[in-house]
């Protein structure tokens, strides 16, 4: 079938859901999924045969011909989209169920398939006018979806927060395309590459997309939506959603022409939200909001990627910048797999325990052997550890980074820290991950609502155990994906065929390391274990340096753990502490909590916002409706007005 | 096939090798101290008797406190696959080994750390909580040093790269290779293998609970992880590349014996630092690091030119 019949399916399908969402949700989870599967057939096809679909029927929407695209840019990004979607589909029908949920449950899944559909409408439109309207619909149906659980206060103000932040970008974006259209005549948009005229709108496609992508210090809203949303919702949003800004810069530095700077900016915002990103992450408490931070993170690994290929594209396009922009590309994959099953994790424990405080969880694995290992896996592959899939797409970024070292050029210089900061990153991201899964999954339970816990059922660990198929895949056999990383790379910057080919990394020798690591680590662990069986098994208390009765609160908490590196960060995290130590021979109560605030959200948007609303109020003064007032600010006008008349009127 | 057999060769030798170190380092310590000190073999025999011994197991322990050891191991000799021995390269060599290297040396160190997290104790937990965190400063050091191969060689393969010596920043790559090498192995003055107080220890605390099998993967593996730091430092200041193979080998194994030497020596002169002062020692090493990186920038030649 040709990808155009399959989109329409898979539009088709996600329509006939919104409908059924009320009615049956048997049949939404049928139909969505299948749409799912056809977008991903039409995408996988698009890739494989590296043909672009263009469809342009004589349907008028406001005034402009439907245009739809499916490009290798396109179809990578909605590959992604189709996977997760129908993972988090099936995820959410036993997770947001209407059991459970009877009021959220109908009009989330109606939320949702709007979500879906919309996120591919802005993948394929081929007109900016249509591109804002499917851009502004699914911003509102993730405003609907953070807010499901519109009975509690976190989730409303989430939801705002993120309508106010994705509003923000909305009015740029307007800006963006509303010029773009006015110096090209038209709204189409297309490689434009010829026109330096139009290089100056990048920096507001920049800062349009990047609220929507988080990229620090623009990711204020991203953090609580993340954790507020329900938990299918966190992940497309932090798998897809947020990738559509992604896209957007993607498509518009190849196809726009970009200020001399703006490689050079996108790398160093990079650096700053891969670095700061985790840092944050490890001042948190809240599973989800933890993960929230680790989105920040990897848009920015994802950026410094992208930075160094649009470097390299104003430096007479050497080969290592196809390389970063691969790495960058693959890493969009990676993410959203990766994170979204973390997310779909964090949901079964909180769909287990009710609570996302990490301090109050511990020992998780007893009852939820699935969700702990899966966790496991994609809290190993987030800290880029080979052989999973976040290793490969890390690994070919540090390629284009040390090639444009050793290139020794302008670009090099910049390579340093870059790199630099990206070995320092995967290290931060591997401390936050032990510190993760050690305190949620292993050890002792640490209060009451983690022992009674149950494992999630099939519905929700299919979901999971897809994904986590998808890590190890890409992980194992890199070289079965990298024709999809040439056609999407070829798509970046159209241009005469082969003129830059996407240069070769040796992903069949990496794939086959991963392949003999991973045979030899299970014959290690089975050997191992089965000696361990050989000689014998006692069972003891864990070695408390011979205390006599310790208790699973003396387990080391999430906060401590952190404590040394958020330490080093705290110039930028602004740890808030609380404390009663305890004083005199006999100490009454004492305790101590700490809590990482959102820096700047708090001490850079809300004083700044106070400070408009107080000179707004002070302004308001002058308006409170006395006619006597009014007449005489008309007199003053007048008088103003007769004084410029004689003294300017020579002229 | 040739290729298996000279994998399965080599992997043998450094694994056999490898727990000589510990050996030589505690004899020099002990000499030092003018005790006559554990014979150099101590560690065989530790090991041969820890994998016929029985296990005991926390009762919080999950099978991760088992398979951990087993994947770090297995990890760590991946790592060794990587490392070129001068002249004669590396048994598998490709372009960007440099960075699977440093990843390998990172899964080894995630899965210790989750099996230390696994017996729910708090010296574990802080123990972890160090080792991660002090990583993070080194694994930048050790990123920062393949960044100087990388401008003075022009490649991102560790064969490549360790064949001419790193040339005139060698010394100060040297000197910040080597407190990489004290504080990922867990040595004065980062650490104290042989303390016996679990609030102040970092690796040593992380391993308190295995036993038998499992905890002889461990010292296997920090053992070889030891000699592997130990070539890599050799390599990065001695070029190997440039000899024939049996002089690269004897200069290789004198120089590995050197650094034995010389990490007896640190031990048992030096004190082991305040917790608060690690983090600055290692950025001390990653600033030499970052000059010798800066060094070669500005000599800016290439190997051969």
């Amino acid at each position: 079938m040709t990808p155009g019949w399959l989109l329409l399916i898979a539009g088709l399908g996600l329509v006939a859901g919104i409908f059924s969402a009320f009615k049956s949700p048997r049949l939404w989870l049928v139909l969505t999924v299948s749409g799912a599967i056809a977008s991903f057939a039409a995408a996988t096809g698009m890739l494989a045969s590296g043909v672009t679909w263009d469809w342009r029927p004589d349907f008028v929407i406001g005034g402009e011909t439907l245009h739809l695209r499916l490009d290798g840019i396109s179809a990578f990004f909605l590959i992604l989209l189709s996977a997760l979607g129908g993972a988090g589909t099936l995820y959410s029908s036993e997770y947001w169920d209407d059991k459970n949920h009877p009021a959220s449950a109908p009009p989330g899944r109606a939320w949702w398939n709007a979500l879906l559909l919309n996120m591919g409408f802005v993948l394929l439109c081929a007109n900016g006018l249509h591109f804002l309207i499917a851009w502004e619909i699914f911003t509102i149906c993730a405003y609907f979806l953070i807010s499901l659980e519109r009975s509690r206060p976190a989730a409303r103000a989430a939801g705002w927060l993120y309508l106010a932040a994705s509003h923000v970008a909305m009015i740029l974006l307007f800006a963006f395309f509303a010029l773009l259209a006015a110096r090209t005549g038209s709204w189409e948009i297309g490689p434009l590459r010829e026109h330096p005229e139009l290089a100056p709108l990048f920096w507001l496609a920049l800062i349009g997309f990047g609220i929507k992508g988080g990229i620090f210090p623009l990711h204020i809203w991203l953090p609580s939506a993340h954790a507020n949303a329900p938990s299918h919702v966190s992940a497309i949003l932090s798998g897809v959603a947020i990738k559509m800004g992604i896209y957007g810069l993607v498509r518009f530095t190849g196809w726009l022409p970009v200020p001399d700077a703006a490689g050079w900016v996108v790398a160093t915002l990079g650096v700053v939200s891969a670095v700061l990103g985790v840092a944050f992450a490890l001042g948190q408490h809240d599973l989800k909001r933890l993960l929230a931070y680790h989105s920040v993170e990897n848009i920015g690994i994802i950026l410094i990627g992208l930075g160094f290929a649009m470097i390299a594209a104003t430096h007479g396009n050497p080969l290592w910048g196809r390389l970063a922009l691969a790495g960058a590309l693959l890493h969009v994959w990676n993410h959203g797999l990766f994170k979204a099953l973390l997310f779909l994790g964090s949901g079964s424990v909180l769909h287990a325990t009710g609570t996302r405080e990490m301090s109050r969880l511990g020992g998780l694995w007893r009852a939820m052997p699935w969700t702990a290992s899966l966790f496991a896996l994609g809290a190993a592959a987030i800290a880029g550890l080979p052989p999973l899939n976040g290793f490969v797409s890390e690994w070919l970024v540090y390629l284009g980074l040390f090639d444009a070292l050793s290139e020794h050029g302008a670009a090099s210089l910049a390579a340093i820290p870059a790199a630099v900061a990206l070995g320092m990153t995967g290290a931060l991201a591997l401390a936050c991950f032990v510190k993760v899964c050690g305190v949620v999954f292993l050890g002792l339970p640490r209060s009451k609502i983690a022992e009674h816990v149950h494992e999630c059922g099939w519905q929700m660990r299919l979901p999971m155990l897809g994904l986590g198929t998808a890590c190890v895949a890409i992980g194992l056999v890199p070289i079965l994906f990298w024709p999809a990383l040439v056609t999407a790379t070829a798509a970046w910057q159209p241009g005469p065929p082969g003129a830059h080919p996407l240069p070769s990394a040796p992903l069949v020798t990496l794939g086959a390391f991963h392949l003999a690591l991973a045979a030899l680590v299970t014959l290690a662990a089975v050997a191992l274990w089965r000696r361990v069986q050989q000689n014998g098994v006692r069972r003891a208390e864990t070695w408390d340096c011979g205390y006599a009765a310790p208790t699973p609160r003396m387990q080391y908490t999430a906060g401590s753990f952190a404590g040394i590196i958020t330490g080093w960060f705290a110039w930028i995290l602004r740890p808030k502490q609380h404390s009663h130590l305890p004083v005199d021979i006999f100490p009454a109560r004492s305790d101590f909590t700490e809590h990482t605030p959102e820096t700047v959200l708090e001490t850079v948007v809300e004083p700044t916002g106070s400070l408009v609303m107080s000179i707004s109020m002070a302004a308001r003064k002058l308006q409170h409706g006395r006619l006597q007032t009014y007449i005489f600010y008309l007199l003053l006008g007048l008088l103003a007005l007769a004084i410029l008349a004689v003294m300017g009127g020579s002229q | 096939m040739m290729v298996a057999a000279d994998i399965i060769l080599r992997l043998t030798l450094l694994m056999l090798l490898a727990p000589l170190l510990p050996g030589i380092i505690n004899k020099v310590k002990a000499w030092v101290a003018g005790r006559r000190g554990p014979p150099v073999l101590q560690l065989y025999f530790d090991l041969g008797r820890l994998w016929r011994k029985g296990v005991v197991l926390s009762t919080a322990v999950s099978p991760a406190h088992v398979l951990g050891p087993a994947i770090a191991w297995i990890a760590v000799i991946a790592a060794a696959m990587l490392l070129p021995v001068g002249p004669a390269g590396a048994s598998l060599s490709f372009r960007g080994d440099a960075l699977l290297f440093v990843y390998l040396l990172g899964l080894a160190r995630f899965c210790i750390a989750l099996a230390a997290m696994d017996t729910g104790s708090a010296f574990e937990g802080m123990g972890v909580a160090r080792e991660v965190s002090y990583a993070v400063l080194a694994e930048t050091a050790l990123i920062t040093a393949l960044l100087t191969l990388c401008v003075q060689t022009g490649s991102v393969s560790l064969a490549t790269m360790l064949a001419p010596s790193a040339g005139a920043g060698a010394a100060l790559l040297g000197g910040g290779l080597f407190g990489v090498l004290l504080a990922e192995n867990c040595r004065v003055p980062f650490d104290d293998p042989s303390t016996h107080l679990e609030l102040t220890m970092i690796h040593e605390v992380m391993v308190l609970d295995h036993s038998g099998p499992p905890l002889a993967a461990i010292l296997h593996g920090s053992s070889l992880k030891l000699l592997l730091f130990a070539v890599l430092l050799t390599e990065t200041v001695l070029p190997l590349g440039r000899l024939s193979v049996m002089e690269a080998i004897a200069a290789l194994l004198i120089s590995v014996m050197v650094i034995a030497v010389l990490i007896g020596l640190v031990e048992s002169l030096l004190a082991r630092l305040a917790l608060r002062r690690v983090p600055l020692l290692l950025t001390t090493s990653f600033l030499l690091c970052l000059f010798a990186l800066l060094v070669a920038w500005k000599g800016g030649t290439w190997a051969g030119q």
